[in-house]
């Protein structure tokens, strides 16, 4: 995940687009894709209007993989209405459960 | 980058068809246990028994494994199905046969129905062993989960095979030796080798998955494939020739520590889990562990007890039985039933309307007070119809059987509730 930049205009819309993905759940561990580490890179051009989304899945074949994709998909474009919205699916470098974050680990018990 | 896997309305129908009727045999089965309850039989080889086990073992336990099978064998495989309607083809020679069989068994009629009954199950088996086959053959992972699909596919077929030769023994005694000598192998090939080898691999993927767990020693697993299919061969060669003896002791050594390696691995994902809260479904799961291993704890004195020609031998060997059909497969079946079918629901009505608006997970598509109903329910079934069992006490045997009924008509109804759930969420 990139750094926050208070000199970039960008930066600003990234930190909205995450707290945006909070808002989307992997259906069986009830985690938001972003502390399930899922999420790789934003890209938010202010200019072009366009965001790209680089992400993963917890395994390669997830039968809810789908869904979750497009889950990103249509809550950016609902959030971000008018906007060109890429979401890429990478399976480079491999999701491990090192990837999910603390607050993630606490919504699982931990 | 690999495609994603994506049901087609057709192999979602064909999906929920397998649970739902799967559901209803299971409903048929407890309705059967209880008709049976007032006089329980005490021997496993008599036409109630036989009906009721088949239809277990049958519509029960195999006909939702191969649903669930056209579900996660891309997952487990990390491959598409190679065929969305041979499925269709199995479940229509799989349906008349096993409806065919138990009736015949039912009223033990060993005619023509219940040798029509054994071909047709007998093929649609061998088809749905294509099905897999040739799924893996285009899969490119190696797996452990891999090779007990795989080798569960021959036992399975092997079972089928022994099982179809049987009936037409009934009626033409070509076997060279009596019938409870073959029905011993028949049920073993099914139990351990179809049952327990499918079950293993696909538990030790799923588990680890549900529970987020960080370590997953699939060595333990290679070790217990090759112990538990080691024994289960040298118990059929020596079982065929000699029967149940001294030696056959070392062959469920052998299983047992086939089996207790899996036990590990299963601990080893437990104790890693990141998950930390057990919810039904899981606990569930882990009840029918327990079933299981407890079943096998029977078998060396099982094995004993028929060596000295005992008469607790038969009595519990049907114990046995029971807690592999009604114990460790029903727990395993209603846990995961709520594990899988909910996903499969959830993808269907809302994929769509994820991320646009407030949708409900996939575990708000049941009813929970209902999952724990049915989970008492059984836990009663359990501790009364086992204990009567073993008790000869029929009034424990009914209350027994009552539960289950109840549990099993809860089950049904959840499924049912599941698969008419209709989405409000209109944009």
């Amino acid at each position: 995940m990139k750094e926050f930049n208070i000199t970039n205009q960008s930066s600003f819309k990234e930190l909205q687009i995450i707290e945006s993905l909070r808002t989307v759940l992997d259906p069986e561990l009830q985690i938001n894709v972003i502390d399930m580490g899922l999420i790789y890179h934003i890209d938010a051009n202010p200019q072009s209007d366009s965001i790209k989304i680089q992400m993963t899945l917890s395994s390669s074949h997830c039968p809810m993989g789908e869904a979750i994709l497009k889950s990103v998909q249509n809550r950016i474009e609902t959030d971000f209405p008018g906007s060109e919205v890429h979401v890429e699916l990478v399976w480079e470098p491999q999701w491990t459960y090192e990837k999910i974050t603390e607050e993630g680990l606490k919504q699982l018990g931990r | 980058m690999n495609p994603l896997p994506k049901n087609t309305p057709g192999m979602y129908r064909l999906i929920v068809t397998h649970y739902l009727i799967s559901g209803i045999c299971f409903a048929m089965l407890a309705l059967l246990l209880l008709v049976l309850s007032g006089n329980f039989p005490s021997h496993y080889f008599a036409p109630g028994t036989l009906a009721i086990t088949h239809l277990a073992a049958l519509g029960w336990g195999t006909l939702i494994i191969f649903g669930a099978c056209y579900q996660l064998l891309p997952v487990l495989l990390e491959c598409d199905l190679y065929s969305n309607r041979l499925p269709w083809v199995v479940l229509s020679l799989f349906l008349p046969g096993l409806f065919c069989l138990v009736y015949s068994f039912w009223v033990f009629d060993p005619g023509i129905h219940m040798q029509a009954a054994g071909v047709l199950l007998t093929s649609s088996v061998i088809l749905f062993c294509v099905i897999v086959f040739k799924t893996a053959a285009k899969s490119t992972i190696a797996s452990a989960h891999k090779d007990f699909i795989l080798t569960s596919c021959i036992w399975l077929a092997a079972t089928a095979v022994l099982g179809t030769l049987m009936v037409f023994n009934f009626k033409y005694a070509f076997l060279p030796k009596d019938h409870l000598h073959f029905l011993r192998l028949h049920a073993h090939m099914g139990i351990a080798g179809w049952f327990l080898m499918l079950i293993i691999g696909v538990s030790a993927k799923l588990i680890p998955m549900f529970l987020v767990s960080r370590s997953q020693p699939s060595k333990l697993l290679s070790w217990s494939f090759y112990l538990i299919n080691i024994s289960l061969l040298l118990f059929m060669v020596d079982g065929y020739i000699h029967g149940l003896n001294l030696k056959t002791h070392l062959v469920v050594a052998m299983m047992l520590c086939g089996l207790t390696l899996y036990l590990l691995y299963i601990r080893k994902c437990f104790q890693s889990r990141l998950k930390k809260k057990l919810d039904i479904p899981i606990t569930k799961t882990v009840l029918s562990i327990v079933f299981l291993s407890l079943s096998v704890l029977l078998l060396p004195l099982i094995v004993q007890l028929s060596v000295q020609q005992s008469a607790w031998a038969v009595k519990l060997s049907s114990l046995y039985g029971m807690l592999i059909f009604m114990g460790w497969i029903t727990a395993l079946i209603m846990g995961q039933t709520f594990k899988t079918l909910p996903f499969i629901i959830w993808v269907k009505k809302y994929e769509h309307l994820s991320g646009k608006a407030r949708i409900p997970m996939p575990a708000d598509l049941y009813h929970t007070w209902l999952l724990k109903v049915q989970y008492f329910a059984y836990i009663s079934f359990c501790a009364f119809f086992f204990a009567g069992f073993l008790l000869s006490n029929n009034v424990l045997i009914i209350v027994g059987a009552v539960s289950i009924v109840i549990a099993a008509f809860s089950y049904l109804g959840n499924v049912i509730i599941l698969l008419t759930h209709k989405t409000t969420i209109q944009l």
